[in-house]
């Protein structure tokens, strides 16, 4: 039974590092297909890699492939879900501000608590909030469970708590609001006043333009964008968080 | 107006007469034929079918299509010609036709004649070529933005004339042609199947590839030849006879292979050069000068490229200079392009007499042959520069230039990440996975846990008269199995002793009161009055003092008669029991 154990143990760690190393040897390959000029085949294999192990940094990689083959929409989609996984990846944000200058396009018009979300990772805020609570939870609690001696550093550490985890509610609201964010990917993608293909178009959107998700029926999507609300095809519009 | 009145008119009113031929009539089997179809009518009347009906054994790849508009007639009036050029090819001998067919010409059916290709093994007038562009390009495999010089031939007119200032099209697309730059010459060369030399006309331009891929570029152009004889004008008018017959030709397509430039390596100062440039040491105007005074700095960029549509690269923004955009070489593009160099201007003015010399100036190119980037940066020229008053429009630019001085760079694509970066199990955030709130009710049921612990713990210390009964029912069933072991055994002494003890503990909480400590009296005070004065009475002082006469007594006395008042006993107990 304990040797059961043990070999299934090892026969899960080594289906780990072998998830881990087909990964990485995936990115490797996208990097040098990408600096070879295949751009094609870089954009299938970071796709790959970012489907397996979503990662800043293969995302980014992802989004300068679609990029050099003229698909801004998708490259903007890859760098903003780059961001959305770490906001200190200073190349994303570059090559956001370069497409976005090319291409003349606006970025999306965050409200105060959606910057805020931004400032961290963001599965960071999951993280803060849970600790934060139940460090306040911990410092009001343990001290009588225990017996121990009334100290202000338990009251301190309690109240920061506290803090921290009431700070961090707007943050949360903002990546919810924030992962209803998509992008345009297809170039001259009608937006219809009704999810029909007959329907009358309200404006013809471009590639990497953003749009806030609202709501779905069949395969349209509802999107407000910056100037109109309509419906778009649900393969021409990428959400950042793409399991809403 | 007027002008446009004054225009000859066009003439779209003779009757439509279609031209057809191949070009040879007779081929060798795999060898090309030009089937070649003009109108004298407008492209935009012509309803030109996608198809030609040509039989299978033909294949047939279409060429060029074009349309001319010449000055001719009695009273001069444009005629149109519309070309439409198919290269034949037949893999067997024998006699093709394509049959004759209809097209809608300005709303009227026209029939184009049926033509014949004949393809024998070995042509009864020896081996013919069709009448053909010749296109030529130096280089295949280009990069986006490289100018590469396109030739166009034109062989086998003994006296060519142009129609129009383009005389020949580049068609396709992904790449744009520099119309400025066409230049043409006449040259000898030799003919392929005649021998000798033949004058043929040489038109030279820039072809700039402006999309990656493959792309396919050929040559078309209308191509004339004055008819033999002398031309004699009497008077003022247009000789039909001097016409000369203009034939659409065109080039087989040449395929081209084009690379994006890449974007590592980039430097600053890139504007799109791509070519083998160099710079010139700069000239400036003056190397003395004072605050506000204009300087002119002046750069020359030699190579091999389009240098007539090099773009100058950003002034930089300083503090201390106010650097107008570089002024383009005046010069046409022909003669830059035979002098090698074009000349960038800017203009700088001194905002602070701190400066010992002009900024440089970041420039660069991408040299296909490297195929990398290259340095072109503008140095620095030593300037002594006097101190003087500022105009107060220089003021603003002064300020203006602190603060864009402090503006962020241009953007521009970044290269590659190294490593994957910061890794996530998905894009979905944690707080809306299943498994992040069943994660957070692990430490809320520590934390009950812990608290359930507590609140136990303290209980007995908040409620001590519970945990008094509690001690004092477990005691009572002890002593209670006690006395009832001496009964059974027939010890009196100890069963008296037992008994009192069991009525001790039963008492004790109520009072409270260590049961040692209790007496008789104590337990009475615990049972009714009616019990108390009653036999009930009576058997607890019974045994209290059987108790003291086998504890203190010299020769205690082993009475019997103890054990029988057992059933009153348990009574008791029992009574007892019940108001814990």
């Amino acid at each position: 039974m304990k040797s059961t154990s043990i070999a299934f143990l090892v026969l899960l760690a080594r289906a780990a590092c072998w998830g881990a190393d087909s990964t990485a040897s995936l990115f490797q390959q996208g990097v040098e297909a990408y600096r070879a000029g295949d751009y094609v085949r870089a954009s299938t294999d970071f796709h790959k890699a970012a489907a397996r192990r979503p990662a800043s940094g293969t995302l980014q990689n992802f989004g300068n492939a679609q990029w050099q083959q003229g698909e801004t929409g998708r490259a903007i989609l890859a760098w903003e879900q780059a961001l959305w996984l770490d906001p200190f990846n200073r190349s994303a944000r570059g090559n956001l501000r370069f497409a976005r200058r090319t291409a003349q396009l606006d970025a999306p018009d965050l409200a105060w608590y959606e910057v805020v979300s931004s400032w961290l990772p963001v599965n960071s805020w999951a993280w803060i909030a849970g600790l934060s609570f139940w460090l306040a939870i911990a410092m009001t609690m343990l001290p009588s469970i225990f017996r121990w001696r009334k100290a202000a550093w338990q009251q301190a550490g309690a109240a920061l708590g506290l803090a921290i985890f009431l700070l961090s509610v707007p943050a949360h609201l903002g990546v919810d609001c924030r992962s209803r964010i998509g992008f345009v990917l297809q170039k001259e993608t009608s937006l219809r006043l009704t999810p029909t293909d007959e329907a009358q178009v309200i404006t013809r959107l471009p590639s990497g333009e953003p749009g806030r998700f609202e709501r779905m029926r069949g395969r349209f999507v509802l999107i407000r964008t910056g100037r109109s609300l309509g419906w778009v095809q649900q393969d021409e519009f990428g959400l950042t968080c793409p399991n809403n | 107006m007027s002008l446009m009145l004054s225009q000859p008119r066009i003439d779209v009113e003779s009757p439509v007469v279609p031209e057809v031929s191949f070009d040879p009539p007779v081929v060798r089997p795999g060898q090309e034929s030009i089937y070649r179809v003009a109108f004298n009518a407008l492209d935009e009347s012509i309803a030109w079918p996608d198809k030609i009906p040509a039989p299978p054994a033909l294949s047939v790849q279409p060429g060029g299509h074009a349309q001319m508009l010449s000055l001719g007639g009695p009273t001069p009036v444009f005629l149109p010609r519309t070309g439409f050029n198919y290269h034949v090819r037949a893999s067997g001998t024998g006699q093709f036709t394509i049959p004759a067919f209809t097209v809608n010409v300005y709303g009227k059916a026209v029939t184009v004649p049926a033509a014949q290709l004949l393809v024998e093994t070995t042509p009864t007038n020896g081996p013919a070529l069709p009448q053909q562009l010749g296109l030529e390009v130096a280089q295949a495999n280009l990069f986006v933005g490289q100018a590469v010089w396109v030739t166009v031939t034109c062989p086998g007119f003994p006296a060519p004339l142009l129609q129009g200032t383009t005389p020949v099209q580049l068609m396709g697309s992904g790449f744009i042609i520099d119309q400025s730059a066409f230049r043409q010459r006449h040259e000898a060369r030799p003919r392929f199947l005649t021998g000798g030399q033949g004058v043929v006309l040489v038109f030279e331009t820039f072809l700039t590839p402006i999309a990656s891929g493959k792309l396919t570029v050929f040559a078309q152009g209308f191509i004339g030849a004055r008819p033999p004889g002398p031309l004699i004008i009497t008077g003022p008018s247009f000789s039909s006879a001097a016409q000369p017959q203009y034939t659409l030709l065109d080039s087989d397509p040449l395929n081209l292979t084009v690379r994006p430039l890449p974007a590592e390596g980039r430097l600053p100062g890139f504007t799109g050069a791509v070519g083998a440039y160099g710079i010139d040491s700069p000239e400036i105007s003056t190397n003395q000068g004072r605050v506000g005074e204009p300087l002119k700095l002046t750069v020359r960029v030699r190579g091999e490229g389009d240098l007539a549509r090099l773009v100058a690269p950003p002034p930089p923004k300083t503090r201390e200079w106010q650097i107008l955009p570089a002024t383009p070489d005046n010069m046409p593009p022909q003669f830059i392009q035979l002098q090698g160099f074009t000349t960038l201007q800017f203009t700088l003015i001194p905002l602070s007499d701190h400066v010992r010399g002009t900024p440089p100036i970041p420039f660069s190119s991408f040299n296909p042959d490297r195929a990398a980037y290259e340095d072109l940066t503008i140095p620095s020229v030593p300037v002594t520069v006097q101190s003087g008053s500022i105009p107060a429009d220089l003021q603003v630019l002064l300020h203006a230039n602190a603060a864009d001085a402090d503006e962020e760079k241009e953007p521009v694509l970044s290269g590659l990440a190294a490593t994957p970066g910061l890794v996530a199990g998905s894009l979905v955030p944690l707080q809306r996975q299943i498994w992040y709130p069943l994660v957070q009710l692990a430490p809320g049921a520590a934390f009950l846990a812990l608290w359930g612990w507590d609140r136990r713990r303290r209980f007995p210390q908040e409620h001590s008269d519970i945990l008094l009964r509690k001690r004092a029912r477990r005691a009572l069933r002890r002593e209670w199995r006690a006395l009832q072991k001496a009964a059974r055994t027939g010890d009196s002494a100890r069963f008296a002793s037992a008994s009192v003890s069991a009525m001790r503990v039963a008492c004790a909480p109520h009072f409270p009161a260590e049961p040692r400590a209790l007496v008789g009296s104590d337990v009475l005070a615990l049972l009714p009055e009616t019990e108390r004065s009653g036999r009930t009475g009576q058997v607890v002082r019974r045994f209290f003092t059987a108790a003291d006469d086998s504890r203190f007594a010299p020769a205690p006395s082993q009475s019997l008669q103890i054990l029988e008042l057992k059933p009153e006993l348990e009574q008791v107990l029992h009574e007892l029991e019940a108001r814990l």
